[in-house]
Parts: structure tokens; C-alpha cells; sequence
């Protein structure tokens, strides 16, 4: 017994001590693979085992990013386009997604009139709208808020729904019997509760955003990544669309960093 | 002034369903009742209308003088389960009932954080219930029955859900709150020893259609302590005592007599 409790304390001492070390440790493993993985990368295209025009090297990717960034920052303004476009999709969408849901709340019939209508909506394949708007909304920025908009409008709606639906029978039983009108029923009990699952939707909501908007961008924009990324392809500059897939991906890590961060400070009861 | 009376109490569920049936009782003011019976038995029904969240179709109800009604500042009612709400810190959910009658903050958390530190959650004011026990977040739910000054409580199985241990503890802190305050209580339970060691009367429902089959009073000293009586041999006799009358009762009511047995002693 003893022999085996000595060895267990021991090293729950040291877990304190070594919590700082072993993330830094973590943090070097990593750098350690990911520089590998490049220089394998950059050595087998120089050595043609690989071949650059379809898989790019590295150090053509962060020419082409440093270019594009630093020197004649053109990335910039595209940056702009698609970060403005899917910030834009993503308020208007679920600003309209919560208030449609709060109404269906408030009138369960118009819910059941509309449902229909939005099962049919959704199961379309909101991007195949795309040369739609963009014949109603221009090449502008219109056309991909209108198909980033339909796509978190329907996701953010949904957790609305089902996060009012999902509010506890014994909390409503135990307002109305202490008396609470209808809106202080919705207003301390139903929406708090809804809370959680309509901010799930709305992590969702920015993702969808993101990808529609990108995704109307790749079909035909003035600017944005997406449209970049469609240019680079069709000219096979493969450092090029290596390097926007590249900065894409940090955006979304930006951008689902950011709701995480808003979530958890919204909801410090759960 | 009785604190309730109900009287010819008939509630039928559909055309076919005959829930409770001539039901009629008369509790005193600051009295400690307790309704036992199988589930299924409409004792939550009762309770129910005495909220006023069931209309009332047959009979007559008053509760200290008035029709029962939605929001009667005199009746406060505990669900079995502690419904707390998990966005509300315990303090939060203490002082939610007043909240909804509209008390001051200041007054009303000054109330709740008296009632909290009386039921043993004093420091625990800014948790929010996830971090409470279940003992712990029932204690919560009575600091929220207590703080509402309603002379009326009704309670549905408060404590059915806890383990025997926790159970007699909030026992015997829901007599001590009952005794300091003088409220009067309407208590369900389908555990007849909790409604012996809590009660001034038990009364015992049928199966349904649920009658009234025995009304018993319990002469047992108070103070009392919920704990104290386990070993106590008087509590033993009048306990088995009361389980005889239940047993007459049902076997008079003719009613499903296995049934409210197998109930009552499981619990």
C-alpha cells in the first residue's frame, strides 16, 4: 500500500511544478514537427519528387503571403471583403433568426403556418442560390451576404427554436404559481434558459457565414479571398492558393477563438 | 379561520377518469398536514388546485377565506424537484420567488440571505447550483419557499428525491423552520414514516379514484427531531399503529389495497 501511495504523491507534486513545463514542452514538440513537416515539404519539391505547380513549396507560400501582406498589401483589401461579408451575414442572419424565433414563441400557429415554407428553404442547398443572388445583388458584396445570411439565418433559427422549446416544465410551473405574467415568464425564465443552445447556433451561424460567403466568393466576386482563391486556381498559382487556404484557415480559428471567448463570458453558470 | 378548507372536492379527468372523489378536509392555521397515498392517487392534483393552477369544477376550496387563484401571494408552493434555475446563483434563486411578487432587491436578498444562512448555505450565496449538492440545492429551494411570506405552504414530495441520510437532515431543518415561523403546512409525501415524524395529521388517500380513507392525528411530542425518533419506540408504535388504520381504511374503501401497500412500504 505504502510503496504505492509514495510514488503517486510524488507525482502530484511535481504535476504543479511541471503544468508550466510541460505546455512549453508541448508548444517545442509541436514547432519541432511543423518545421519538419515544411522542410520535407520545400526538400522534395527542390529534389522535383513532388511537383510545385500542383502542391506549391513552402518558400513560394510565404513569398507569395509576404507579398501579398507586407509589400503590396493587396491581401489586405480581399481580408476585408470576406471578414466585412461574413460579419455582415452573420449579424444580419441571426439577428433575424432570433427575432423570427422569439415570434414563433410568441405565436406557436404562425410557427406551425411557417414551418413548411422553412423545412423546404433549408433543405435546399442554400449555395446552388448563389448565381441567383448574384444576378439580384451584383458582384458586390450583396450577393455573398445574401447567401452567407441564408445559411446561418436557417442554423441560428433552429437553436432558437429549440432552446425555447427546451425551457424546464418545473421552472414554468413553479413561476405561475408565484404569480408571474407572461412577461416575466419569458423574460426570466424561458429566454435565459434558451440562452445556451441559441449561443451554440450562433458559433454555428459564424462558421456558415464564413463558408457561404467564401463559397459565393470561389463562384464569381469583384473581391474577397474567395475569389482570389478561384483567380490563383485557374492560373495555377499553387503557392498562391496554398497561401490564402492558409490565411483562411487562421481567420476561422480567429473568428471561433473569438465566439469561444463571448460564450464564455455570457455563460459563467454552466 | 381554518388556513384551508376543501370540501365535496370531485375532479374527473375526461368523461371516464374519476381522479378525486369527495374529498373534503379542514386544516388549522400553523398545522402540519401530510397527504399519503400510492401515486397516482391525485394527491398532486389536490395540490394542484389548491395552487390554482387546476380549475376548480366540483367543490369548494378556501384558503384562508379566498377561492384559490394563479399567484396567490398566500400559498407558496415546493415542487419535488429543487427547480432551481441554473443561471440564477443560489442567492438568485432564494429571492426569485419574491422577485416575481415584486419585492425590493435590497429587501428581498437581505430575506433570501437570512433564510439562506438559516438553512445552513451561508457562503455559498454566489454559486450557481451546478456546484451544489442535491441536499444542498433542496436547502436552496425552502430558503426560496421560506422567503416568500405566504402563511400557506404546499408541498409535493420536497424531499423524494434525496438519499436517506440528507433526507432526514432536511427533515428536521424543515421543522425548525416550520416551528420558528408558524406557517401553516400542506405536505405530500408517499413515505409514510416522513409523514408520522413530520405531522400533526396524516391523511390517507385511496388509489384511484382518490377518497379519503383514514385521518389520523399523531400525538408525538414537539419539539421533535426527525432523527431522534428512529430510535424513539413510541414513534415505532404510533407508526405501525397508523399503518393498521391505513390498512383498515383501504380494506373499508375496498380499493386497490395491494397497491397503496406496496407503495406505501416501499417507501
Amino acid at each position: 500500500m505504502s510503496t504505492q501511495v509514495k510514488p503517486l504523491l510524488a507525482a502530484s507534486a511535481s504535476t504543479a511544478q511541471s503544468a508550466a513545463g510541460t505546455s512549453s514542452r508541448n508548444l517545442l514538440g509541436h514547432a519541432a514537427f511543423i518545421l519538419a513537416f515544411i522542410g520535407l515539404w520545400e526538400f522534395s519539391s527542390r529534389q522535383e519528387w513532388l511537383n510545385p505547380t500542383f502542391f506549391g513549396r513552402p518558400s513560394g507560400i510565404a513569398q507569395y503571403l509576404w507579398n501579398g501582406l507586407v509589400v503590396d498589401r493587396k491581401l489586405w483589401l480581399e481580408l476585408g471583403y470576406t471578414v466585412a461579408g461574413t460579419l455582415l451575414s452573420f449579424v444580419l442572419g441571426s439577428v433575424l433568426a432570433i427575432a423570427v424565433g422569439l415570434l414563433f414563441a410568441m405565436f406557436p400557429k404562425f410557427e406551425k403556418a411557417a414551418e413548411p415554407y422553412l423545412t423546404v428553404l433549408n433543405a435546399m442547398p442554400r449555395l446552388a442560390l448563389a448565381p441567383l443572388f448574384l444576378l439580384w445583388f451584383g458582384l458586390g458584396i450583396g450577393s455573398k451576404v445574401a447567401v452567407g445570411t441564408s445559411l446561418s439565418f436557417f442554423i441560428v433559427l433552429a437553436n432558437t427554436i429549440a432552446g425555447i422549446r427546451g425551457v424546464s416544465a418545473d421552472h414554468i410551473t413553479l413561476s405561475r404559481s408565484l404569480g408571474a405574467t407572461p412577461s416575466q415568464l419569458f423574460f426570466k425564465v424561458t429566454l435565459p434558459s434558451a440562452v445556451p443552445v441559441i449561443a451554440s447556433g450562433l458559433r454555428l451561424g459564424l462558421i456558415y457565414s464564413m463558408l457561404g460567403v467564401i463559397g459565393s466568393e470561389i463562384i464569381a466576386a469583384e473581391h474577397g479571398l474567395g475569389q482570389v482563391l478561384s483567380y490563383l486556381q485557374s492560373t495555377f498559382n499553387m503557392n498562391g492558393v496554398m497561401g490564402v487556404t492558409l490565411l483562411l484557415a487562421f481567420m476561422g480559428l480567429l473568428v471561433t477563438a473569438g465566439m469561444s471567448r463571448l460564450e464564455r463570458s455570457l455563460l459563467k453558470w454552466q | 379561520m381554518s388556513a384551508v378548507r376543501i370540501a365535496n372536492l370531485t375532479v374527473r379527468f375526461g368523461a371516464d377518469v374519476l381522479a378525486v372523489d369527495d374529498f373534503s378536509l379542514d386544516i388549522a392555521q400553523g398545522e402540519f398536514v401530510s397527504i399519503v397515498g400510492p401515486s397516482g392517487c391525485g394527491k398532486t392534483t389536490v395540490l394542484n388546485l389548491l395552487t390554482g393552477l387546476l380549475p376548480l369544477e366540483r367543490g369548494d376550496i378556501s384558503i384562508l377565506g379566498k377561492r384559490p387563484f394563479v399567484g396567490n401571494p398566500d400559498v407558496a408552493y415546493m415542487l419535488a424537484r429543487d427547480s432551481l434555475m441554473p443561471w440564477r446563483t443560489t442567492l438568485g434563486n432564494a429571492s426569485y420567488g419574491a422577485e416575481v411578487r415584486g419585492v425590493g432587491k435590497a429587501e428581498r436578498e437581505a430575506h433570501a440571505m437570512e433564510l439562506l444562512r438559516r438553512v445552513g448555505l451561508a457562503g455559498f450565496e454566489h454559486r450557481y447550483p451546478k456546484a451544489l449538492s442535491h441536499g444542498m440545492r433542496q436547502r436552496c429551494a425552502l430558503a426560496r419557499t421560506f422567503t416568500l411570506d405566504s402563511p400557506v405552504m404546499l408541498m409535493d414530495e420536497p424531499f423524494g428525491a434525496l438519499d436517506a441520510q440528507t433526507k432526514l437532515q432536511l427533515e428536521d431543518l424543515l421543522l425548525e423552520l416550520w416551528r420558528e415561523e408558524k406557517r401553516t403546512v400542506v405536505f405530500i409525501t408517499h413515505d409514510l414514516a416522513e409523514a408520522v415524524a413530520l405531522s400533526d395529521r396524516v391523511i390517507v388517500m385511496s388509489a384511484r379514484p382518490g377518497r379519503i380513507v383514514a385521518d389520523i392525528p399523531i400525538g408525538l411530542q414537539r419539539p421533535r427531531s426527525v432523527k431522534a425518533l428512529q430510535k424513539d419506540p413510541e414513534f415505532h408504535r404510533i407508526y405501525a399503529q397508523v399503518w393498521s388504520e391505513l390498512e383498515r381504511g383501504i380494506a373499508v374503501s375496498g380499493g386497490a389495497a395491494s397497491s397503496v401497500n406496496s407503495q406505501a412500504v416501499s417507501a
